[in-house]
């Protein structure tokens, strides 16, 4: 986490933008709880910690100002392309969508059903097929994840 | 004195009580090493468990879960990065990376012994000055937690890593995701957006387990082909030279600790809180920085949490009132019991204090017994392949977080809060001031409220408050040398000037 | 499921273990039950200590889960977006009547079948034994002369401090500092180290303070002083126009969802009659500061609009809430 520190990374500073923006956001709902600024009310905390992150965000930004760019980038289109490069691999995107679509799923099958196809599936995609050994393992911790919480924890999994 | 002195044998003489805290200490360290399984549950589930069983068991077999709990936490902080529970959040900070330099083994073998030197020091405080203690603790107003919080914000500076704006940042952000839901006073929804599902607040566990364990397990995708580092298991019981040379910083931390513990209102995880910025301002020169692997930024956490348990007991024992979660689910299953706990406890059945007293010293050598065994299989966990490893984890969250409060909602809110972790860390954004910032949110948005309102509104009364009482009048200057001594605030203004 | 001698062995032991019920397919499975508060509080307490005489009964195990927050709006709107087979039971406190009149939530228990009104506590006003006041009636006439100094611990909008506050100004006039504490626990803690000056409190949180000397009653919410409290004078002593208000008490409920078949509800009822009267429960109550009721049917929902309509009317009357519980279909008690 270390080595690009003083190196403005690709879409860092679009992601700082967003901070300000979302700071502006949350400063708009906490004026809005109390319609207007009290010392001490339901709305005062909010207001105070939003501004705080509006002005930090500042900071941010302006830090940028003693960073550099990476040399090799000089268009918005390139640092939009290295941006993609660098965090939208296709482990990444993959494991994002593919844990979205199971949490859905938890709902409409059940917890054991997708968690299993959640688990199969992963290992089979990472490990590059292995599927007898995959399917194993995935029994293995649903049952452990059984023993454990259904029956020790009665934990009512949906 | 020979009463006292055979009520705190109790529970080592009676094979039974005996064999009830040592499986309570076990299944402790598993349910502590689970984020989102908590100990509070685990002693809930208990109460209706151990119903009809006779009082000293059911107590023997809980002090077993809690102190295991408190100490599990740690395990998979050091392995995966991801705490077990808040109190074990600071722990991940150097313990992770001792793990990825491959000495885990050597990390948990640390961290059980100082555990249990803190979990003895708790003890021993508990034991000798329990009612000084606890009267020590009611003197805390209002605006005395407020100064706390307060204390406990100043920790950014130690925690934020490279850019303080950003910390100061992910601060805020923590603390304005802490004070989500029904406002404690009014009852109106805060940053709800309509939602009823958010009138309870997010859950700070929800919030930690997103930040630390899905966070991680995206983090780790990035170098999928990356083999795991392979663990040293030689030498997992630290020497005794080692031990000697933290021994001080452990027991300093460990007052912090059991301090914060008596409190009631705070507990484990601010305490651990505080312990880490002690030991980062008290060493000057550790081996290695803070951040990359101190074995003193090992120490300080797990000597403050384990001895915050001993903390948690003063006020329920003594007054009969909570010092954390865990001790309010205990006094439940003491009026459960038929018991009364309230200050009457001490006078009328003294074999109650005596009894914890000895029991849970002997729960702390249990711990240590424990601790240090199944080390090398526990550190295996590092060595699973990441093609099983991250999927696993995000299963883990996944039930960790529902059962928390069995709320799909929160599972999202899980999955989100590990989505906008990984971005936040890509780009030099550092987890531990988010949950510092959650865990003090609500604490500073009550205890200001609080005094405020005792003070009629006024703010002239209010801050006048924080100087005259003597109790605040400590806690203020304390806050104001932090302030102008040694925090970065100088060193980063004076960097600031002599840039330009 | 298609296993037909295996149900018919679950009903034939099912009806040996239900005595008395008529209807003995249920309960075959566990039961989800749903706690409105948060682990090691009053609610929590009642209904840990009374669940395993309800299993008993039953024959089947209760899982119990604290779904606390949003005083209980979270745990009861949980519970009634279950499917209604009885299979999801709400253990709550008094607080859902008052939801609309808050404007928290739209619906009420009128939204939900009770089972069993278990039982309601017993208040106390408390105080520090430093303080100079011995009844409530020497407070109140402080509080006249003084108005706005003295500090009252209070739980939040809706909470029991609150309401008997706005009960005492709908007939009197109380004008203190209300300072907010996340529950009874910290209430009391404040109230030790003499942060506030004095608090209105569930009984079972500050009988064990009283007796040992730590904290001082200063009324009870009753006409008759109470047996457990010797000494402290009922608060009719003080407002004697509080008559009409009494008696008064937060309560705890078992409920279900309102389509839950009939046959199932009698089950239940059953099952939690004869808990609640079990001398274990009993002792327990008694210990804990708590009064049985132990009410179903009619006399339940008796009970519940009552104490709604009694609530509601008082905090209307003492400007507590804005909106008229006549808008919302309270009848005036």
């Amino acid at each position: 986490m270390t080595k690009k520190i003083e190196r403005v990374q690709a879409g860092e500073k679009v992601f700082d933008w967003l901070l300000l923006l979302f700071s502006i956001v949350v400063l708009y709902e906490a004026y809005r709880i109390d319609d207007g600024i009290r010392l001490n009310s339901a709305g005062s905390f909010p207001i105070g910690l939003a501004l705080i992150m509006l002005g930090s965000s500042l900071a941010i930004l302006f830090s940028h100002r003693r960073k550099q760019r990476d040399p090799h980038i000089l268009t918005a289109t390139q640092e939009f392309k290295v941006f993609l490069h660098e965090h939208f691999k296709p482990h990444i995107v993959v494991f994002s969508i593919v844990s979205m679509l199971y949490l859905a799923a938890i709902m409409w099958t059940s917890f054991y059903v997708s968690t299993f196809i959640f688990l199969a599936a992963m290992f089979i995609y990472y490990r590059q097929g292995k599927i007898i050994s995959s399917l194993m393992i995935a029994t293995l911790a649903i049952a452990v994840i059984y023993v454990l919480f259904t029956i020790v924890f009665r934990v009512y999994l949906p | 004195m020979s009463d006292t002195f055979s009520y705190l044998l109790m529970a080592w003489l009676d094979p039974g009580l005996l064999g009830l805290t040592a499986l309570g200490v076990l299944a402790g360290i598993y349910v502590g090493a689970i984020p989102g399984l908590s100990v509070t549950m685990a002693v809930s589930i208990l109460i209706s468990f151990t119903f009809s069983w006779e009082i000293n068991n059911a107590l023997a077999l809980m002090v077993g879960i809690y102190v295991g709990g408190v100490y599990g936490g740690s395990r998979t902080a050091i392995l995966l990065n991801i705490p077990g529970a808040p109190s074990a959040v600071t722990t991940a900070f150097d313990g992770y990376p001792l793990a990825l330099k491959g000495e885990a083994g050597k990390a948990i073998g640390l961290s059980t012994v100082m555990s249990v030197i803190g979990g003895l020091i708790g003890v021993l405080v508990l034991a000798l000055t329990a009612p000084h203690l606890a009267d020590l603790a009611l003197q805390f107003a209002p605006r005395d937690y407020f100064l706390i919080a307060v204390m406990g914000l100043l920790l950014v500076s130690s925690l934020s890593g490279k850019s303080l704006a950003r910390g100061i940042f992910s601060v805020a952000l923590g603390a304005t995701i802490g004070l989500v839901g029904m406002d404690m006073v009014t009852a109106q929804p805060r940053l709800t957006m309509g939602s009823m599902e958010l009138l309870g607040g997010i859950h700070y566990v929800v919030v930690m387990i997103g930040l630390f364990g899905v966070a991680e397990a995206f983090y780790q995708l990035h170098n999928m082909a990356k083999v795991p580092v392979k663990q040293n298991v030689d030498k997992i019981v630290p020497p005794l030279n080692m031990v000697l040379k933290f021994l001080p910083l452990s027991i300093r931390t460990s007052i912090i600790g059991v301090v914060v513990g008596a409190l009631p209102g705070t507990g484990g995880d601010i305490a651990s809180l505080f312990a880490y910025d002690h030991a980062k301002r008290s060493v000057k020169n550790p081996e290695v920085p803070f951040g990359e692997g101190a074995y003193e930024g090992l120490v300080a956490p797990e000597s403050a949490n384990n001895a915050a348990v001993g903390g948690a007991y003063v006020p329920m024992l003594t007054l009969g009132m909570p010092g954390d979660a865990v001790t309010a689910v205990m006094i439940g299953a003491l009026v459960i019991h038929g018991l009364n706990p309230g200050p009457m406890l001490m006078i009328e059945t003294p074999y109650m204090f005596w009894f914890t007293v000895g029991n849970l010293a002997l729960a702390n050598i249990f711990l240590l017994f424990f601790g240090l065994t199944g080390i090398k299989l526990f550190t295996k966990i590092v060595e699973v392949p990441k093609a099983i490893m991250i999927p696993l984890i995000l299963v883990l969250c996944v039930v960790g977080t529902y059962s928390l409060n069995s709320s799909m909602t929160e599972v999202y809110w899980m999955l989100g809060f590990g989505i906008l972790g990984y971005w936040l860390k890509m780009f030099g954004f550092q987890m531990g001031p988010i949950i510092l910032g959650v865990i003090l949110g609500p604490l500073l948005d009550e205890s200001y409220r609080q005094a405020m309102s005792s003070v009629g509104d006024s703010s002239v009364d209010f801050l006048l408050g924080l100087v005259v009482n003597p109790l605040s009048l400590v806690l203020t200057s304390v806050i104001v040398l932090v302030l102008l001594g040694n925090t970065p605030l100088k060193g980063w203004l004076y960097s600031r000037f002599k840039r330009r | 499921m298609t296993k037909p001698l295996f149900t018919q062995l679950a009903i034939a032991i099912g009806s040996i273990a239900v005595a008395g019920g008529a209807f003995a397919d249920y309960p075959e499975r566990n039961i989800q039950g749903t706690i409105q508060w948060g682990a090691g509080g009053a609610t929590d307490n009642v209904v840990r200590s009374l669940t395993p005489h309800v299993e008993e009964v039953l024959d089947t195990t209760i899982v119990l889960t604290n779904r606390a927050g949003g005083t209980g709006v979270i745990g009861m709107n949980h519970v009634m977006r279950q499917r209604p087979d009885g299979y999801n039971l709400l253990f709550g406190a008094e607080n859902p009547q008052l939801y609309p009149l808050m404007g928290l939530a739209e619906f009420t228990y009128d939204d939900m079948h009770p089972i069993n009104i278990i039982g309601q506590g017993l208040v106390v006003i408390a105080t520090h034994p430093e303080s100079e006041f011995d009844t409530f009636a020497e407070l109140l006439e402080y509080a006249h002369e003084n108005p706005g100094e003295l500090k009252m611990g209070g739980t939040g909008a809706g909470g029991l401090p609150s309401t008997i506050h706005a009960m005492i100004n709908s007939v009197d006039d109380l004008d203190v500092r209300t300072v907010t504490f996340g529950g009874d626990g910290p209430g009391v803690t404040a109230l030790l180290g003499e942060h506030i000056d004095f608090m209105p409190l569930s009984l079972s949180a500050v009988a064990e303070q009283i007796r040992a000397g730590r904290l001082k009653g200063l009324a009870v919410l009753g006409s008759e002083e109470l047996a457990d409290l010797p000494g402290v004078p009922p608060i009719t002593d003080a407002i004697p126009e509080l008559e009409s208000f009494l008696p008064w008490g937060p309560f705890w409920g078992v409920f279900v969802h309102e389509d839950t078949p009939d046959d199932v509800k009698a089950t239940l009822e059953d099952a939690y009659e004869q808990a609640v009267a079990s001398d274990g429960f009993q002792e327990f109550l008694t210990n804990f500061g708590g009064e049985s009721l132990n009410l179903n049917g009619e006399e339940a929902q008796q009970y519940l609009d009552n104490w709604q309509s009694v609530t509601a009317w008082s905090m209307f009357e003492a400007d507590a809430v804005e909106k008229s519980p006549e808008e919302l279909g309270i009848p005036r008690p």
